[in-house]
């Protein structure tokens, strides 16, 4: 039996985690943050408050209009959306496939799956690009799109796939019974079912998508399809770095995920979890 | 259905893993069109390498140390969010936020706040007084390496925390209460009943990372590009600085089948594992 002084022992230490927490993983959000309002002078100081006026909007003003930032926005942006819905296409037919239908050698087939979880990316990317470049698609949107599949697609067919397994098959077998066909049970009674499973694979695939570097810093070579990582390592890599640009840079890429992130936040560890964790 | 599933996958990961374990065999390069098999050549020049060398010993390091160290923080920060107390529904709910933000914008955020006049870290030092250790953090030798673990950590160990949480909150309360009335301890409690309850997520959490952790490349690469002096240089990072700064494709596919290979080999252990009789409920 607890008693009270045990109990306050434990909320005391709970808190005192949550605080050591909150300064070690919020804190460099907030500091990023911040520093995007303020002056290069300001920054320069080494001060953490500096006198009102030396806040600003500028970096901002300065990233938005006179670079080309708002060019790689749109790029990342258009990127990002078509490598999640032609990764969700994709993944749902893989995933729906190996969960329902039962054929000799499925298990060697899903720990087969599961293993391309461990194919180093760095690897693959080059017989890719080659094929890419044979076709022609170096530096085309629809190149970046296939080689970002790479990155997206291991994953997001196992986790899916393990989504399927927890739905009840009876859920099918009436709708067969129905005499519905394959594509029309998998499109209005499973999908349905599956929605949220289904929006945290979306999610995982935009913000692969959208983060990446690997991919871009390969396949795009001109401003046609550059993507905000690539920005935000060429602010931060010049020689003289302007830090509240580099800053804005920052904040202008994590808002979208962090916006992204708070309609499935409550989801996103269950659905990333379910190729492994069975339902009984 | 089973046909298409099978294509896709074939086609974005079989297919360029069969062909880049092929090219670890030829000597081609980028810039050159003709190459021709080498056998085994490029495998027999690896032992003398020792940027490979280093990268093999900092890539197990690195890993093995993440790993570990985040599931001991995981497991603690999931403790901290099981307690029902004020405030904790809403530190749940943004603690996973470092995990959906671009690497890039991470690395560059810590870049800064590593600056040696302008960063965070040293502005902190300064003000308690430890003024010498001051520097930045990514260019020196001996730090640079602990400093890219601190990354990984802060990237990783929220998602471990919310989805222990997530594992625990399954286990049955009438366990618990059953060991109180067995006058079982706190630490018995949790050695006996929460530990194997999220068994299955802690293999899930270690597998998935060290797969994660082992073949990552951007966050070494933005960081220090593998410096100061090869310091942190990694597997991934030197496979990618062979194809796409010396254009030695050759070379470095066999640098990445030898990756291949290590991870095989923690894969044929997790099988042991986890299919062992009596792991699986």
């Amino acid at each position: 039996m607890s008693t009270t002084s045990g109990r306050i022992r434990t909320a005391i230490l709970a808190y005192l985690i949550v605080i050591v927490s909150l300064i070690f993983f919020i804190l460099p959000m907030l500091w990023i943050f911040y520093t995007s309002f303020r002056t290069q002078a300001s920054i320069f100081t080494g001060d953490v408050i500096s006198p009102l006026k030396d806040y600003t909007l500028e970096n901002f003003a300065t990233i938005l209009l006179v670079t080309d930032f708002p060019t790689y926005f749109r790029n990342s942006l258009e990127i990002a959306l078509v490598v999640t819905m032609l990764s969700l296409f994709c993944s749902i037919i893989a995933a729906y496939g190996l969960s329902r239908f039962d054929i000799k050698g499925k298990n060697a087939l899903i720990v087969g799956i599961f293993s391309t979880q461990m194919f180093p990316q760095v690897l693959l990317i080059i017989p890719m690009f080659l094929v890419l470049f044979s076709l022609g698609l170096i530096d085309k949107v629809i190149g970046v799109v296939l080689g970002q599949m790479i990155l997206v697609l291991p994953f997001q067919v196992w986790m899916l796939k393990g989504y399927f397994d927890n739905l009840p098959i009876e859920l099918d077998e009436a709708a067969r019974i129905d005499g519905c066909s394959i594509a029309r049970r998998l499109i209005s009674v499973v999908l349905p079912v599956a929605l949220p499973g289904i929006m945290v694979a979306a999610f995982f695939s935009f913000v692969v998508s959208w983060g990446d570097y690997l991919i871009v810093s390969i396949i795009c070579q001109s401003q046609r399809t550059a993507t905000l990582t690539l920005v935000v390592q060429r602010l931060g890599s010049s020689l003289l770095i302007r830090w509240g640009q580099v800053a804005a840079a920052c904040v202008l890429t994590i808002v979208p995920t962090i916006i992204l992130f708070s309609f499935v936040q409550n989801r996103l560890v269950e659905g990333l979890t379910a190729g492994a964790i069975r339902e009984e | 259905m089973l046909v298409p599933a099978l294509a896709i996958i074939v086609l974005f990961t079989v297919y360029p893993l069969m062909d880049g374990l092929r090219m670890g065999f030829t000597n081609r390069n980028l810039l050159l069109p003709s190459f021709e098999y080498v056998g085994l050549d490029n495998f027999a020049r690896l032992p003398s390498d020792e940027v490979f060398r280093l990268s093999l010993s900092h890539s197990i390091i690195l890993t093995v140390t993440v790993v570990v160290l985040q599931l001991i923080l995981g497991l603690i920060l999931a403790w901290a969010m099981q307690q029902r107390l004020p405030g904790m529904a809403f530190f749940k709910s943004i603690i996973m936020a470092s995990w959906v933000i671009p690497v890039a914008a991470t690395v560059y955020m810590f870049r800064f706040m590593a600056q040696p006049d302008v960063g965070l870290i040293n502005i902190i030092l300064r003000l308690i007084g430890l003024k010498d250790l001051a520097r930045y953090w990514f260019g020196d030798p001996l730090v640079a390496l602990p400093f890219i673990i601190l990354l990984h950590l802060w990237r990783n160990v929220p998602f471990y925390g919310v989805a222990f949480l997530a594992a625990m909150q399954a286990i049955p309360k009438s366990y618990y209460e059953a060991a109180e009335i067995d006058g079982a301890s706190g630490w018995g409690k949790f050695r006996h009943i929460t530990l194997p309850g999220i068994r299955d997520m802690i293999i899930v959490m270690v597998t998935i990372h060290v797969l994660w952790t082992f073949n990552n490349f951007d966050f070494i690469y933005l960081a220090t590009g593998g410096g100061p002096v090869n310091r942190t240089d990694v597997l991934p990072v030197y496979v990618y600085r062979l194809s796409w700064e010396s254009y030695r494709l050759g070379y470095a596919a066999s640098i990445g089948t030898v990756m291949v290979i290590i991870l095989l080999i923690y894969f044929v252990v997790y099988l042991r594992i986890h299919e062992r009789p009596g792991a699986a409920r």
